[in-house]
C-alpha cells in the first residue's frame, strides 16, 4: 500500500498543508493519492519495519500505530493506541496515530456493537508485543548480547549491564529481516502502564483547537459543494424537475438527477445541487421546482400504533417457552398486564451526514465519517461499477455515530456526484433536515408483559409479545418478522428465574428505512421489562429493588446464543451490580415531597449495568435531579471513557425519554430539526455519578451501548413515585404534558 | 460585493453575497473549518463564534451584518490552545466525538468574560443553546468552574484569547 494511500492525524508534526484557500490555512491530515505534490510525497518516510497491519516504523524512526475502528467519541482510538503502545513500549506521545483506511487486511473494521476494545484486547496486545521482541532481538544481536540482557522503553531498546541504547528506529532496518513470532510474551497486567488506565482522549487537543478533521471538514484543492433533495418518501422518485432556477443561483455549478437505488440499503433517489460553496448549494437547491412520484408510502404513526397494539395483544411467534404459561395463568391468585409503546427515533448525531468523494482515470478516492468502511467501499465499487481494488476509503473522525453512519448512503450519493464530475472532489452536506427525515430509525414498537403472581407475591409466569419492524427489512425487501438477533437484544435472554415464560414476536413493515440505533432492540425491550418489573413488585407488595434480586435468584450462567465465547450471561454479575447502584444511590431513603426515586438494570453487549434516578415534575417539567450508575464491563483499557460513556448514555437515553419522537403521515417525516426533535439540553442535566466494577477475571466487554436501556425504564418508574401514575408511552414529557 | 472584517486578528475581504450566513464563509470560503454547523437555524450553537466579543451563531448571522467587526472562532481563541478553558477542556477530558465542543468552548468563553465566576445556573443559561448529543454536559460544568477558579487565582492565560485584541 502507498504511504499516500493513508489518512493521518493527531500527530501535528505528521500533519500537511493542503488547502491554500487562506492564510489562515486549513491544516488538514490528509492526503490524497490523487493530488500528491511531490513535496506531500517528500513528507511521510517509508516504513522500515511493519511487522503487522497495526505497527510501523519508519526509516526517519517515527512509529506508527494504525488504528482500524472508527472514532466517533467512545474512545475507539485511544483504547486501541493504549494496547497497542502499552506492549510496544513507547508512550502515546511518541507515536502518529494514523486512522487505517477501509480495507480487509485489518480484519473486521465494523464499528459497532460495543466491540472494538473486546475484539481487539488480546490480538492489538500481540502485535505490540511482536514487534518489541523482534526490536529487542535486533538490538541484542548488534550488541552480541542475549535478548534476556536488554529491555524496552519508550522507544529505545536497552542494554541494562553496559548502558548501551538504540532508538527502535535505528534497529528497524534489521529487525524486519526477523521473523514475526507467533506467540509474543504479553506483559502480566501488573506491569501495565498504559492499559487499565484513565487517559484523556488522544483528539482532545486538537478538538479544542478546532483542530480536528470530521468528514465535513475535509478540503481539496477545486473542491465543489453538493447537496440533494431527496424524495420525501422512501419508495419515491423525481418525476419532473427544472434546473433553470437553481442554476441561476450564483455559484451553482451543475443540477442532476439521482436515481434511488433500492439494492444498496434503499439508497433515495432525488436532484443533486452543485456549487462553490455550501450556502449556494442550498439556495439553490430551494428554487428547485420538483414533482415527485411518492410511489407507494402510506404510513401513519397513529395507524401504525393501532396496528402494533392489535398485534401485541393477539398471539405471535413463540421464540421461547418455558413452564406452562396459560397453567399458570387459569391457577394465578393474581395477574397483571401493561402494554409499552415506543415511536421511531432519529439518530441526530451533531455532524450531519457529510462525505468527500472523487472519481478519476477509473479510480475513486473517499473521505467520509464510517463505521463500517469497509462495506462502504464495497457498495461505491458496486455502484460505480469499478473493482473494490479502485476504491480508496479514508475514515475521518465521526461527529457522532450512534449507527446512523453505518449506513453508507451518503458515500454513494457522493460518488455518484462526484462521477458525473470527473476529476473535481465533491464534497455533499446533509442538512439538519435531511438527517432527521432521511433516516435509518429506530423502528416504532409496542411491548405487551403480562405476568401471575400467587398468593405469597412470588412470579409464577411471564408473557411477553415484542413487535416492531425488523432492520433487516432494510437488506432484503419484503423481510417483515423480527429477527434472531433482534429478539436476542433484551428479551430472549430475560434473565429472571419464572417457572413458566413465554416470549412471543410478531412483524410489521415500515415505510421507513429502518437501522440500528445505539443499543438497539435493548432500548425498548428493556425499557417493558425494566417498567413491568417495578408494577409487579409494587402488585406484590415488595421493594421493587428487592424484587428483582429475588427474580434473579441464585447467579446461573444462562447461555443464549449471541453470547459468543468465553462470555455468558451471569446473572450473579447483575445482581452485584443491582445492589451497588442501590447502595450507591441510598436506596429507600426517603426523598424530599414530590421527588421519586426509580430502578432499572439490565444485561446487553455482555456488560452489566444498574441505574438509580431521581426526578420530579415542577410546573409541569419533568426534571431529572440525579443518577447513580454501575458497570460491570469485565475487564477494561480506559476507565476515564468508561464514565464518559455512562455520562453520554444517560444523556443519551433522556433524550429520547423525554423527548424522542419521530412522526410520520403519508410514509414521510413530520420532524426536521432540533426544535421539534429535541435532544437534551445543559439545563436538563442531572448529576451522574458512576461506580466502575474491577475486571474480576472478566474479559473485556461493551462500553458504548449498555449503559443507555435502564435510562427510560429509571426514570418512567421514577415518574410513578413521584405522581403516583403509570407513563406506559415514550416520550414522558410529552405524556406529563398531556 | 466585497465585505471586509475582522478575522481571527487579520483583515479579510470576500468577495461573497452578503446574505451567506456567516458560518459558509468561515468554512468554505476561508477554510476555517473549526465552526461546525449542525442545525443552521440557531438550535445546536455548533456553529458559535465571537463578533465584537459576544457570542454570536454564525449560521444565522449574514455575512453583511459583520462588515467592520471583529469575528474570533475556535482557530482563533488563543494563539497555542492555551486558553484558560482549552486547558481546562483538556484537563477535565470533556470531548467525546468532540464535533459540539468548539461551540461549547466558544459559548463559555463569551461567558467568562461577562460573568468570571459563573454560578451552574449562570452556565445553563449561557449554554443552553449548545447541545451535545454524546452528553458532556457534566464536564463542561465542571471545566468551566476550573477555568474560572484558575483565572481568579490569575492563570498564566487570560480568558482574552490571542484572537481577541
Amino acid at each position: 500500500m502507498s504511504r499516500q494511500d493513508t489518512v493521518r492525524k493527531v500527530s501535528r508534526r505528521a500533519f500537511l498543508q493542503v488547502s491554500g484557500a487562506s492564510a489562515a490555512g486549513l491544516v488538514l491530515g490528509f492526503r490524497p493519492t490523487a493530488l500528491v505534490s511531490p513535496a506531500m510525497a517528500a513528507t511521510g518516510a517509508a516504513p522500515a519495519f511493519a511487522p503487522s497491519v497495526f505497527v510501523e516504523i519508519a526509516t526517519d524512526g517515527a512509529i506508527r500505530l494504525y488504528v482500524h475502528r472508527s472514532e466517533m467519541g467512545q474512545g475507539a482510538r485511544t483504547a486501541m493506541a493504549q494496547l497497542l503502545a502499552e506492549e510496544l513500549e513507547v508512550t502515546l506521545g511518541q507515536v502518529e496515530i494514523v486512522q487505517a483506511d477501509g480495507d480487509k487486511k485489518y480484519g473486521d473494521q465494523n464499528t459497532d456493537g460495543s466491540r472494538s476494545v473486546r475484539q481487539n484486547f488480546v490480538p492489538l496486545r500481540q502485535a505490540g508485543a511482536a514487534a518489541r521482541e523482534m526490536l529487542v532481538a535486533s538490538a541484542a544481536a548488534r550488541w552480541g548480547v542475549g535478548a534476556g540482557e536488554c529491555r524496552a522503553q519508550d522507544g529505545v531498546v536497552h542494554h541494562q549491564a553496559s548502558g548501551r541504547k538504540l532508538s527502535y528506529g535505528e534497529v528497524a532496518a534489521d529487525a524486519a529481516k526477523l521473523e514475526v513470532p507467533s506467540e509474543p510474551k504479553l506483559k502480566p497486567e501488573s506491569e501495565w502502564r498504559l492499559v487499565g488506565k484513565p487517559l484523556g482522549l488522544v483528539d482532545v487537543p486538537d478538538i479544542v483547537q478546532g483542530k480536528a478533521i470530521y468528514g465535513t471538514d475535509v478540503m481539496l484543492p477545486g473542491m465543489l459543494f453538493a447537496t440533494i433533495e431527496r424524495s420525501p418518501t422512501v419508495a419515491g422518485k423525481v418525476k419532473s424537475f427544472d434546473p433553470a432556477p437553481a442554476l441561476a443561483v450564483r455559484g451553482v455549478k451543475k443540477v442532476l438527477q439521482l436515481e434511488p437505488i433500492p439494492a444498496q440499503l434503499k439508497t433515495l433517489g432525488g436532484v443533486a445541487v452543485v456549487a462553490d460553496n455550501t450556502w449556494a448549494a442550498f439556495e439553490g437547491r430551494d428554487a428547485l421546482e420538483i414533482e415527485w412520484d411518492r410511489g407507494d408510502a402510506s404510513e401513519n404513526s397513529e395507524q401504525f400504533r393501532q396496528q402494533l397494539e392489535t398485534l401485541v395483544n393477539g398471539d405471535g411467534k413463540v421464540f421461547r417457552q418455558e413452564g406452562d404459561y396459560a397453567a399458570a395463568k387459569g391457577s394465578a391468585a393474581k395477574s397483571l398486564s401493561a402494554t409499552y409503546h415506543g415511536p421511531h427515533l432519529a439518530h441526530a448525531p451533531m455532524e450531519p451526514l457529510a462525505a468527500v468523494a472523487l472519481v478519476q482515470d477509473g479510480k475513486c478516492e473517499v473521505w467520509a465519517p464510517i463505521q463500517d468502511p469497509q462495506s462502504a467501499r464495497g457498495r461505491v465499487a458496486a455502484v460505480l461499477g469499478l473493482p473494490e481494488e479502485a476504491v480508496t476509503m479514508h475514515v475521518t473522525l465521526l461527529g457522532g455515530g450512534f449507527g446512523r453512519k453505518s449506513k453508507p448512503d451518503f458515500i454513494l450519493e457522493a460518488a455518484q456526484i462526484a462521477k458525473s464530475m470527473e476529476g473535481t472532489p465533491i464534497k455533499l452536506t446533509w442538512t439538519r433536515e435531511d438527517e432527521i427525515r432521511h433516516g435509518y430509525y429506530r423502528g416504532q414498537n409496542a411491548q405487551h408483559v403480562e405476568a401471575t403472581l400467587d398468593a405469597g407475591g412470588k412470579v409464577t409466569g411471564w408473557r411477553h409479545h415484542t413487535a416492531f419492524p425488523t432492520i433487516a427489512s432494510t437488506f432484503a425487501p419484503g423481510v417483515k418478522d423480527p429477527q434472531g438477533f433482534e429478539l436476542g437484544m433484551g428479551l430472549h435472554n430475560l434473565p429472571y428465574r419464572i417457572p413458566s415464560i413465554q416470549l412471543e414476536s410478531s412483524g410489521i413493515a415500515s415505510d421507513l428505512r429502518i437501522g440500528w440505533l445505539r443499543s438497539v432492540c435493548n432500548t425498548f425491550h428493556a425499557h417493558a421489562i425494566q417498567c413491568f418489573t417495578d408494577e409487579l413488585a409494587e402488585a406484590a407488595g415488595k421493594d421493587p429493588v428487592q424484587f428483582q434480586l429475588e427474580l434473579l435468584g441464585e447467579p446461573r450462567k444462562l447461555d443464549f446464543s449471541g453470547h459468543d465465547k468465553p462470555y455468558g450471561f451471569d446473572t450473579g454479575r447483575l445482581s452485584k451490580v443491582i445492589e451497588a447502584a442501590a447502595e450507591m444511590a441510598e436506596w429507600g431513603k426517603p426523598l424530599p415531597q414530590g421527588m421519586g426515586h426509580g430502578f432499572a438494570a439490565h444485561f446487553s453487549f455482555l456488560s452489566y449495568v444498574a441505574m438509580a434516578m431521581k426526578a420530579s415534575v415542577e410546573e409541569g417539567q419533568i426534571r431529572v435531579h440525579e443518577v447513580h450508575c454501575a458497570i460491570d464491563c469485565g475487564a477494561y483499557v480506559n476507565p476515564d471513557t468508561i464514565e464518559a460513556q455512562m455520562e453520554g448514555a444517560v444523556v443519551f437515553g433522556l433524550s429520547y425519554a423525554l423527548h424522542g419522537e419521530i412522526t410520520v403521515d403519508g410514509g414521510v417525516v413530520k420532524q426536521g430539526n432540533f426544535h421539534d426533535y429535541p435532544l437534551l439540553r445543559i439545563d436538563e442535566m442531572p448529576v451522574v455519578h458512576v461506580k466502575l466494577f474491577p475486571a474480576n477475571g472478566n474479559p473485556p466487554a461493551g462500553v458504548g451501548e449498555p449503559g443507555v436501556p435502564p435510562v427510560s425504564a429509571a426514570l418512567a418508574n421514577a415518574l410513578y413515585k413521584a405522581t403516583g401514575k403509570r407513563y406506559r408511552d415514550l416520550p414522558l414529557q410529552k405524556q406529563i404534558s398531556a | 460585493m466585497a465585505i471586509t472584517f475582522t478575522v481571527n486578528g487579520a483583515e479579510r475581504t470576500l468577495d461573497v453575497d452578503e446574505r451567506m450566513p456567516l458560518l459558509w464563509a468561515l468554512r468554505d470560503v476561508l477554510s476555517l473549518t473549526g465552526t461546525k454547523y449542525g442545525c443552521g437555524m440557531n438550535r445546536c450553537g455548533a456553529c458559535t463564534v465571537h463578533v465584537d466579543g459576544e457570542a454570536r451563531r454564525s449560521c444565522v448571522t449574514r455575512v453583511g451584518q459583520v462588515a467592520g467587526k471583529e469575528v474570533v472562532t475556535i482557530e482563533g481563541l488563543s494563539p497555542d490552545g492555551g486558553h484558560a478553558l482549552q486547558r481546562a477542556w483538556i484537563e477535565h477530558n470533556v470531548p467525546q466525538c468532540g464535533y459540539c465542543q468548539a461551540g461549547q468552548i466558544m459559548s463559555a468563553a463569551a461567558l467568562l468574560q461577562e460573568k468570571p465566576q459563573p454560578t451552574d445556573d449562570d452556565i445553563d443559561s449561557a449554554l443552553r443553546v449548545n447541545l451535545c448529543r454524546c452528553g458532556t454536559y457534566q464536564r463542561v460544568r465542571l471545566a468551566i468552574h476550573s477555568a474560572a477558579d484558575e483565572l481568579r487565582r490569575g492563570g498564566v492565560s487570560s480568558a482574552a484569547g490571542g484572537g481577541e485584541r
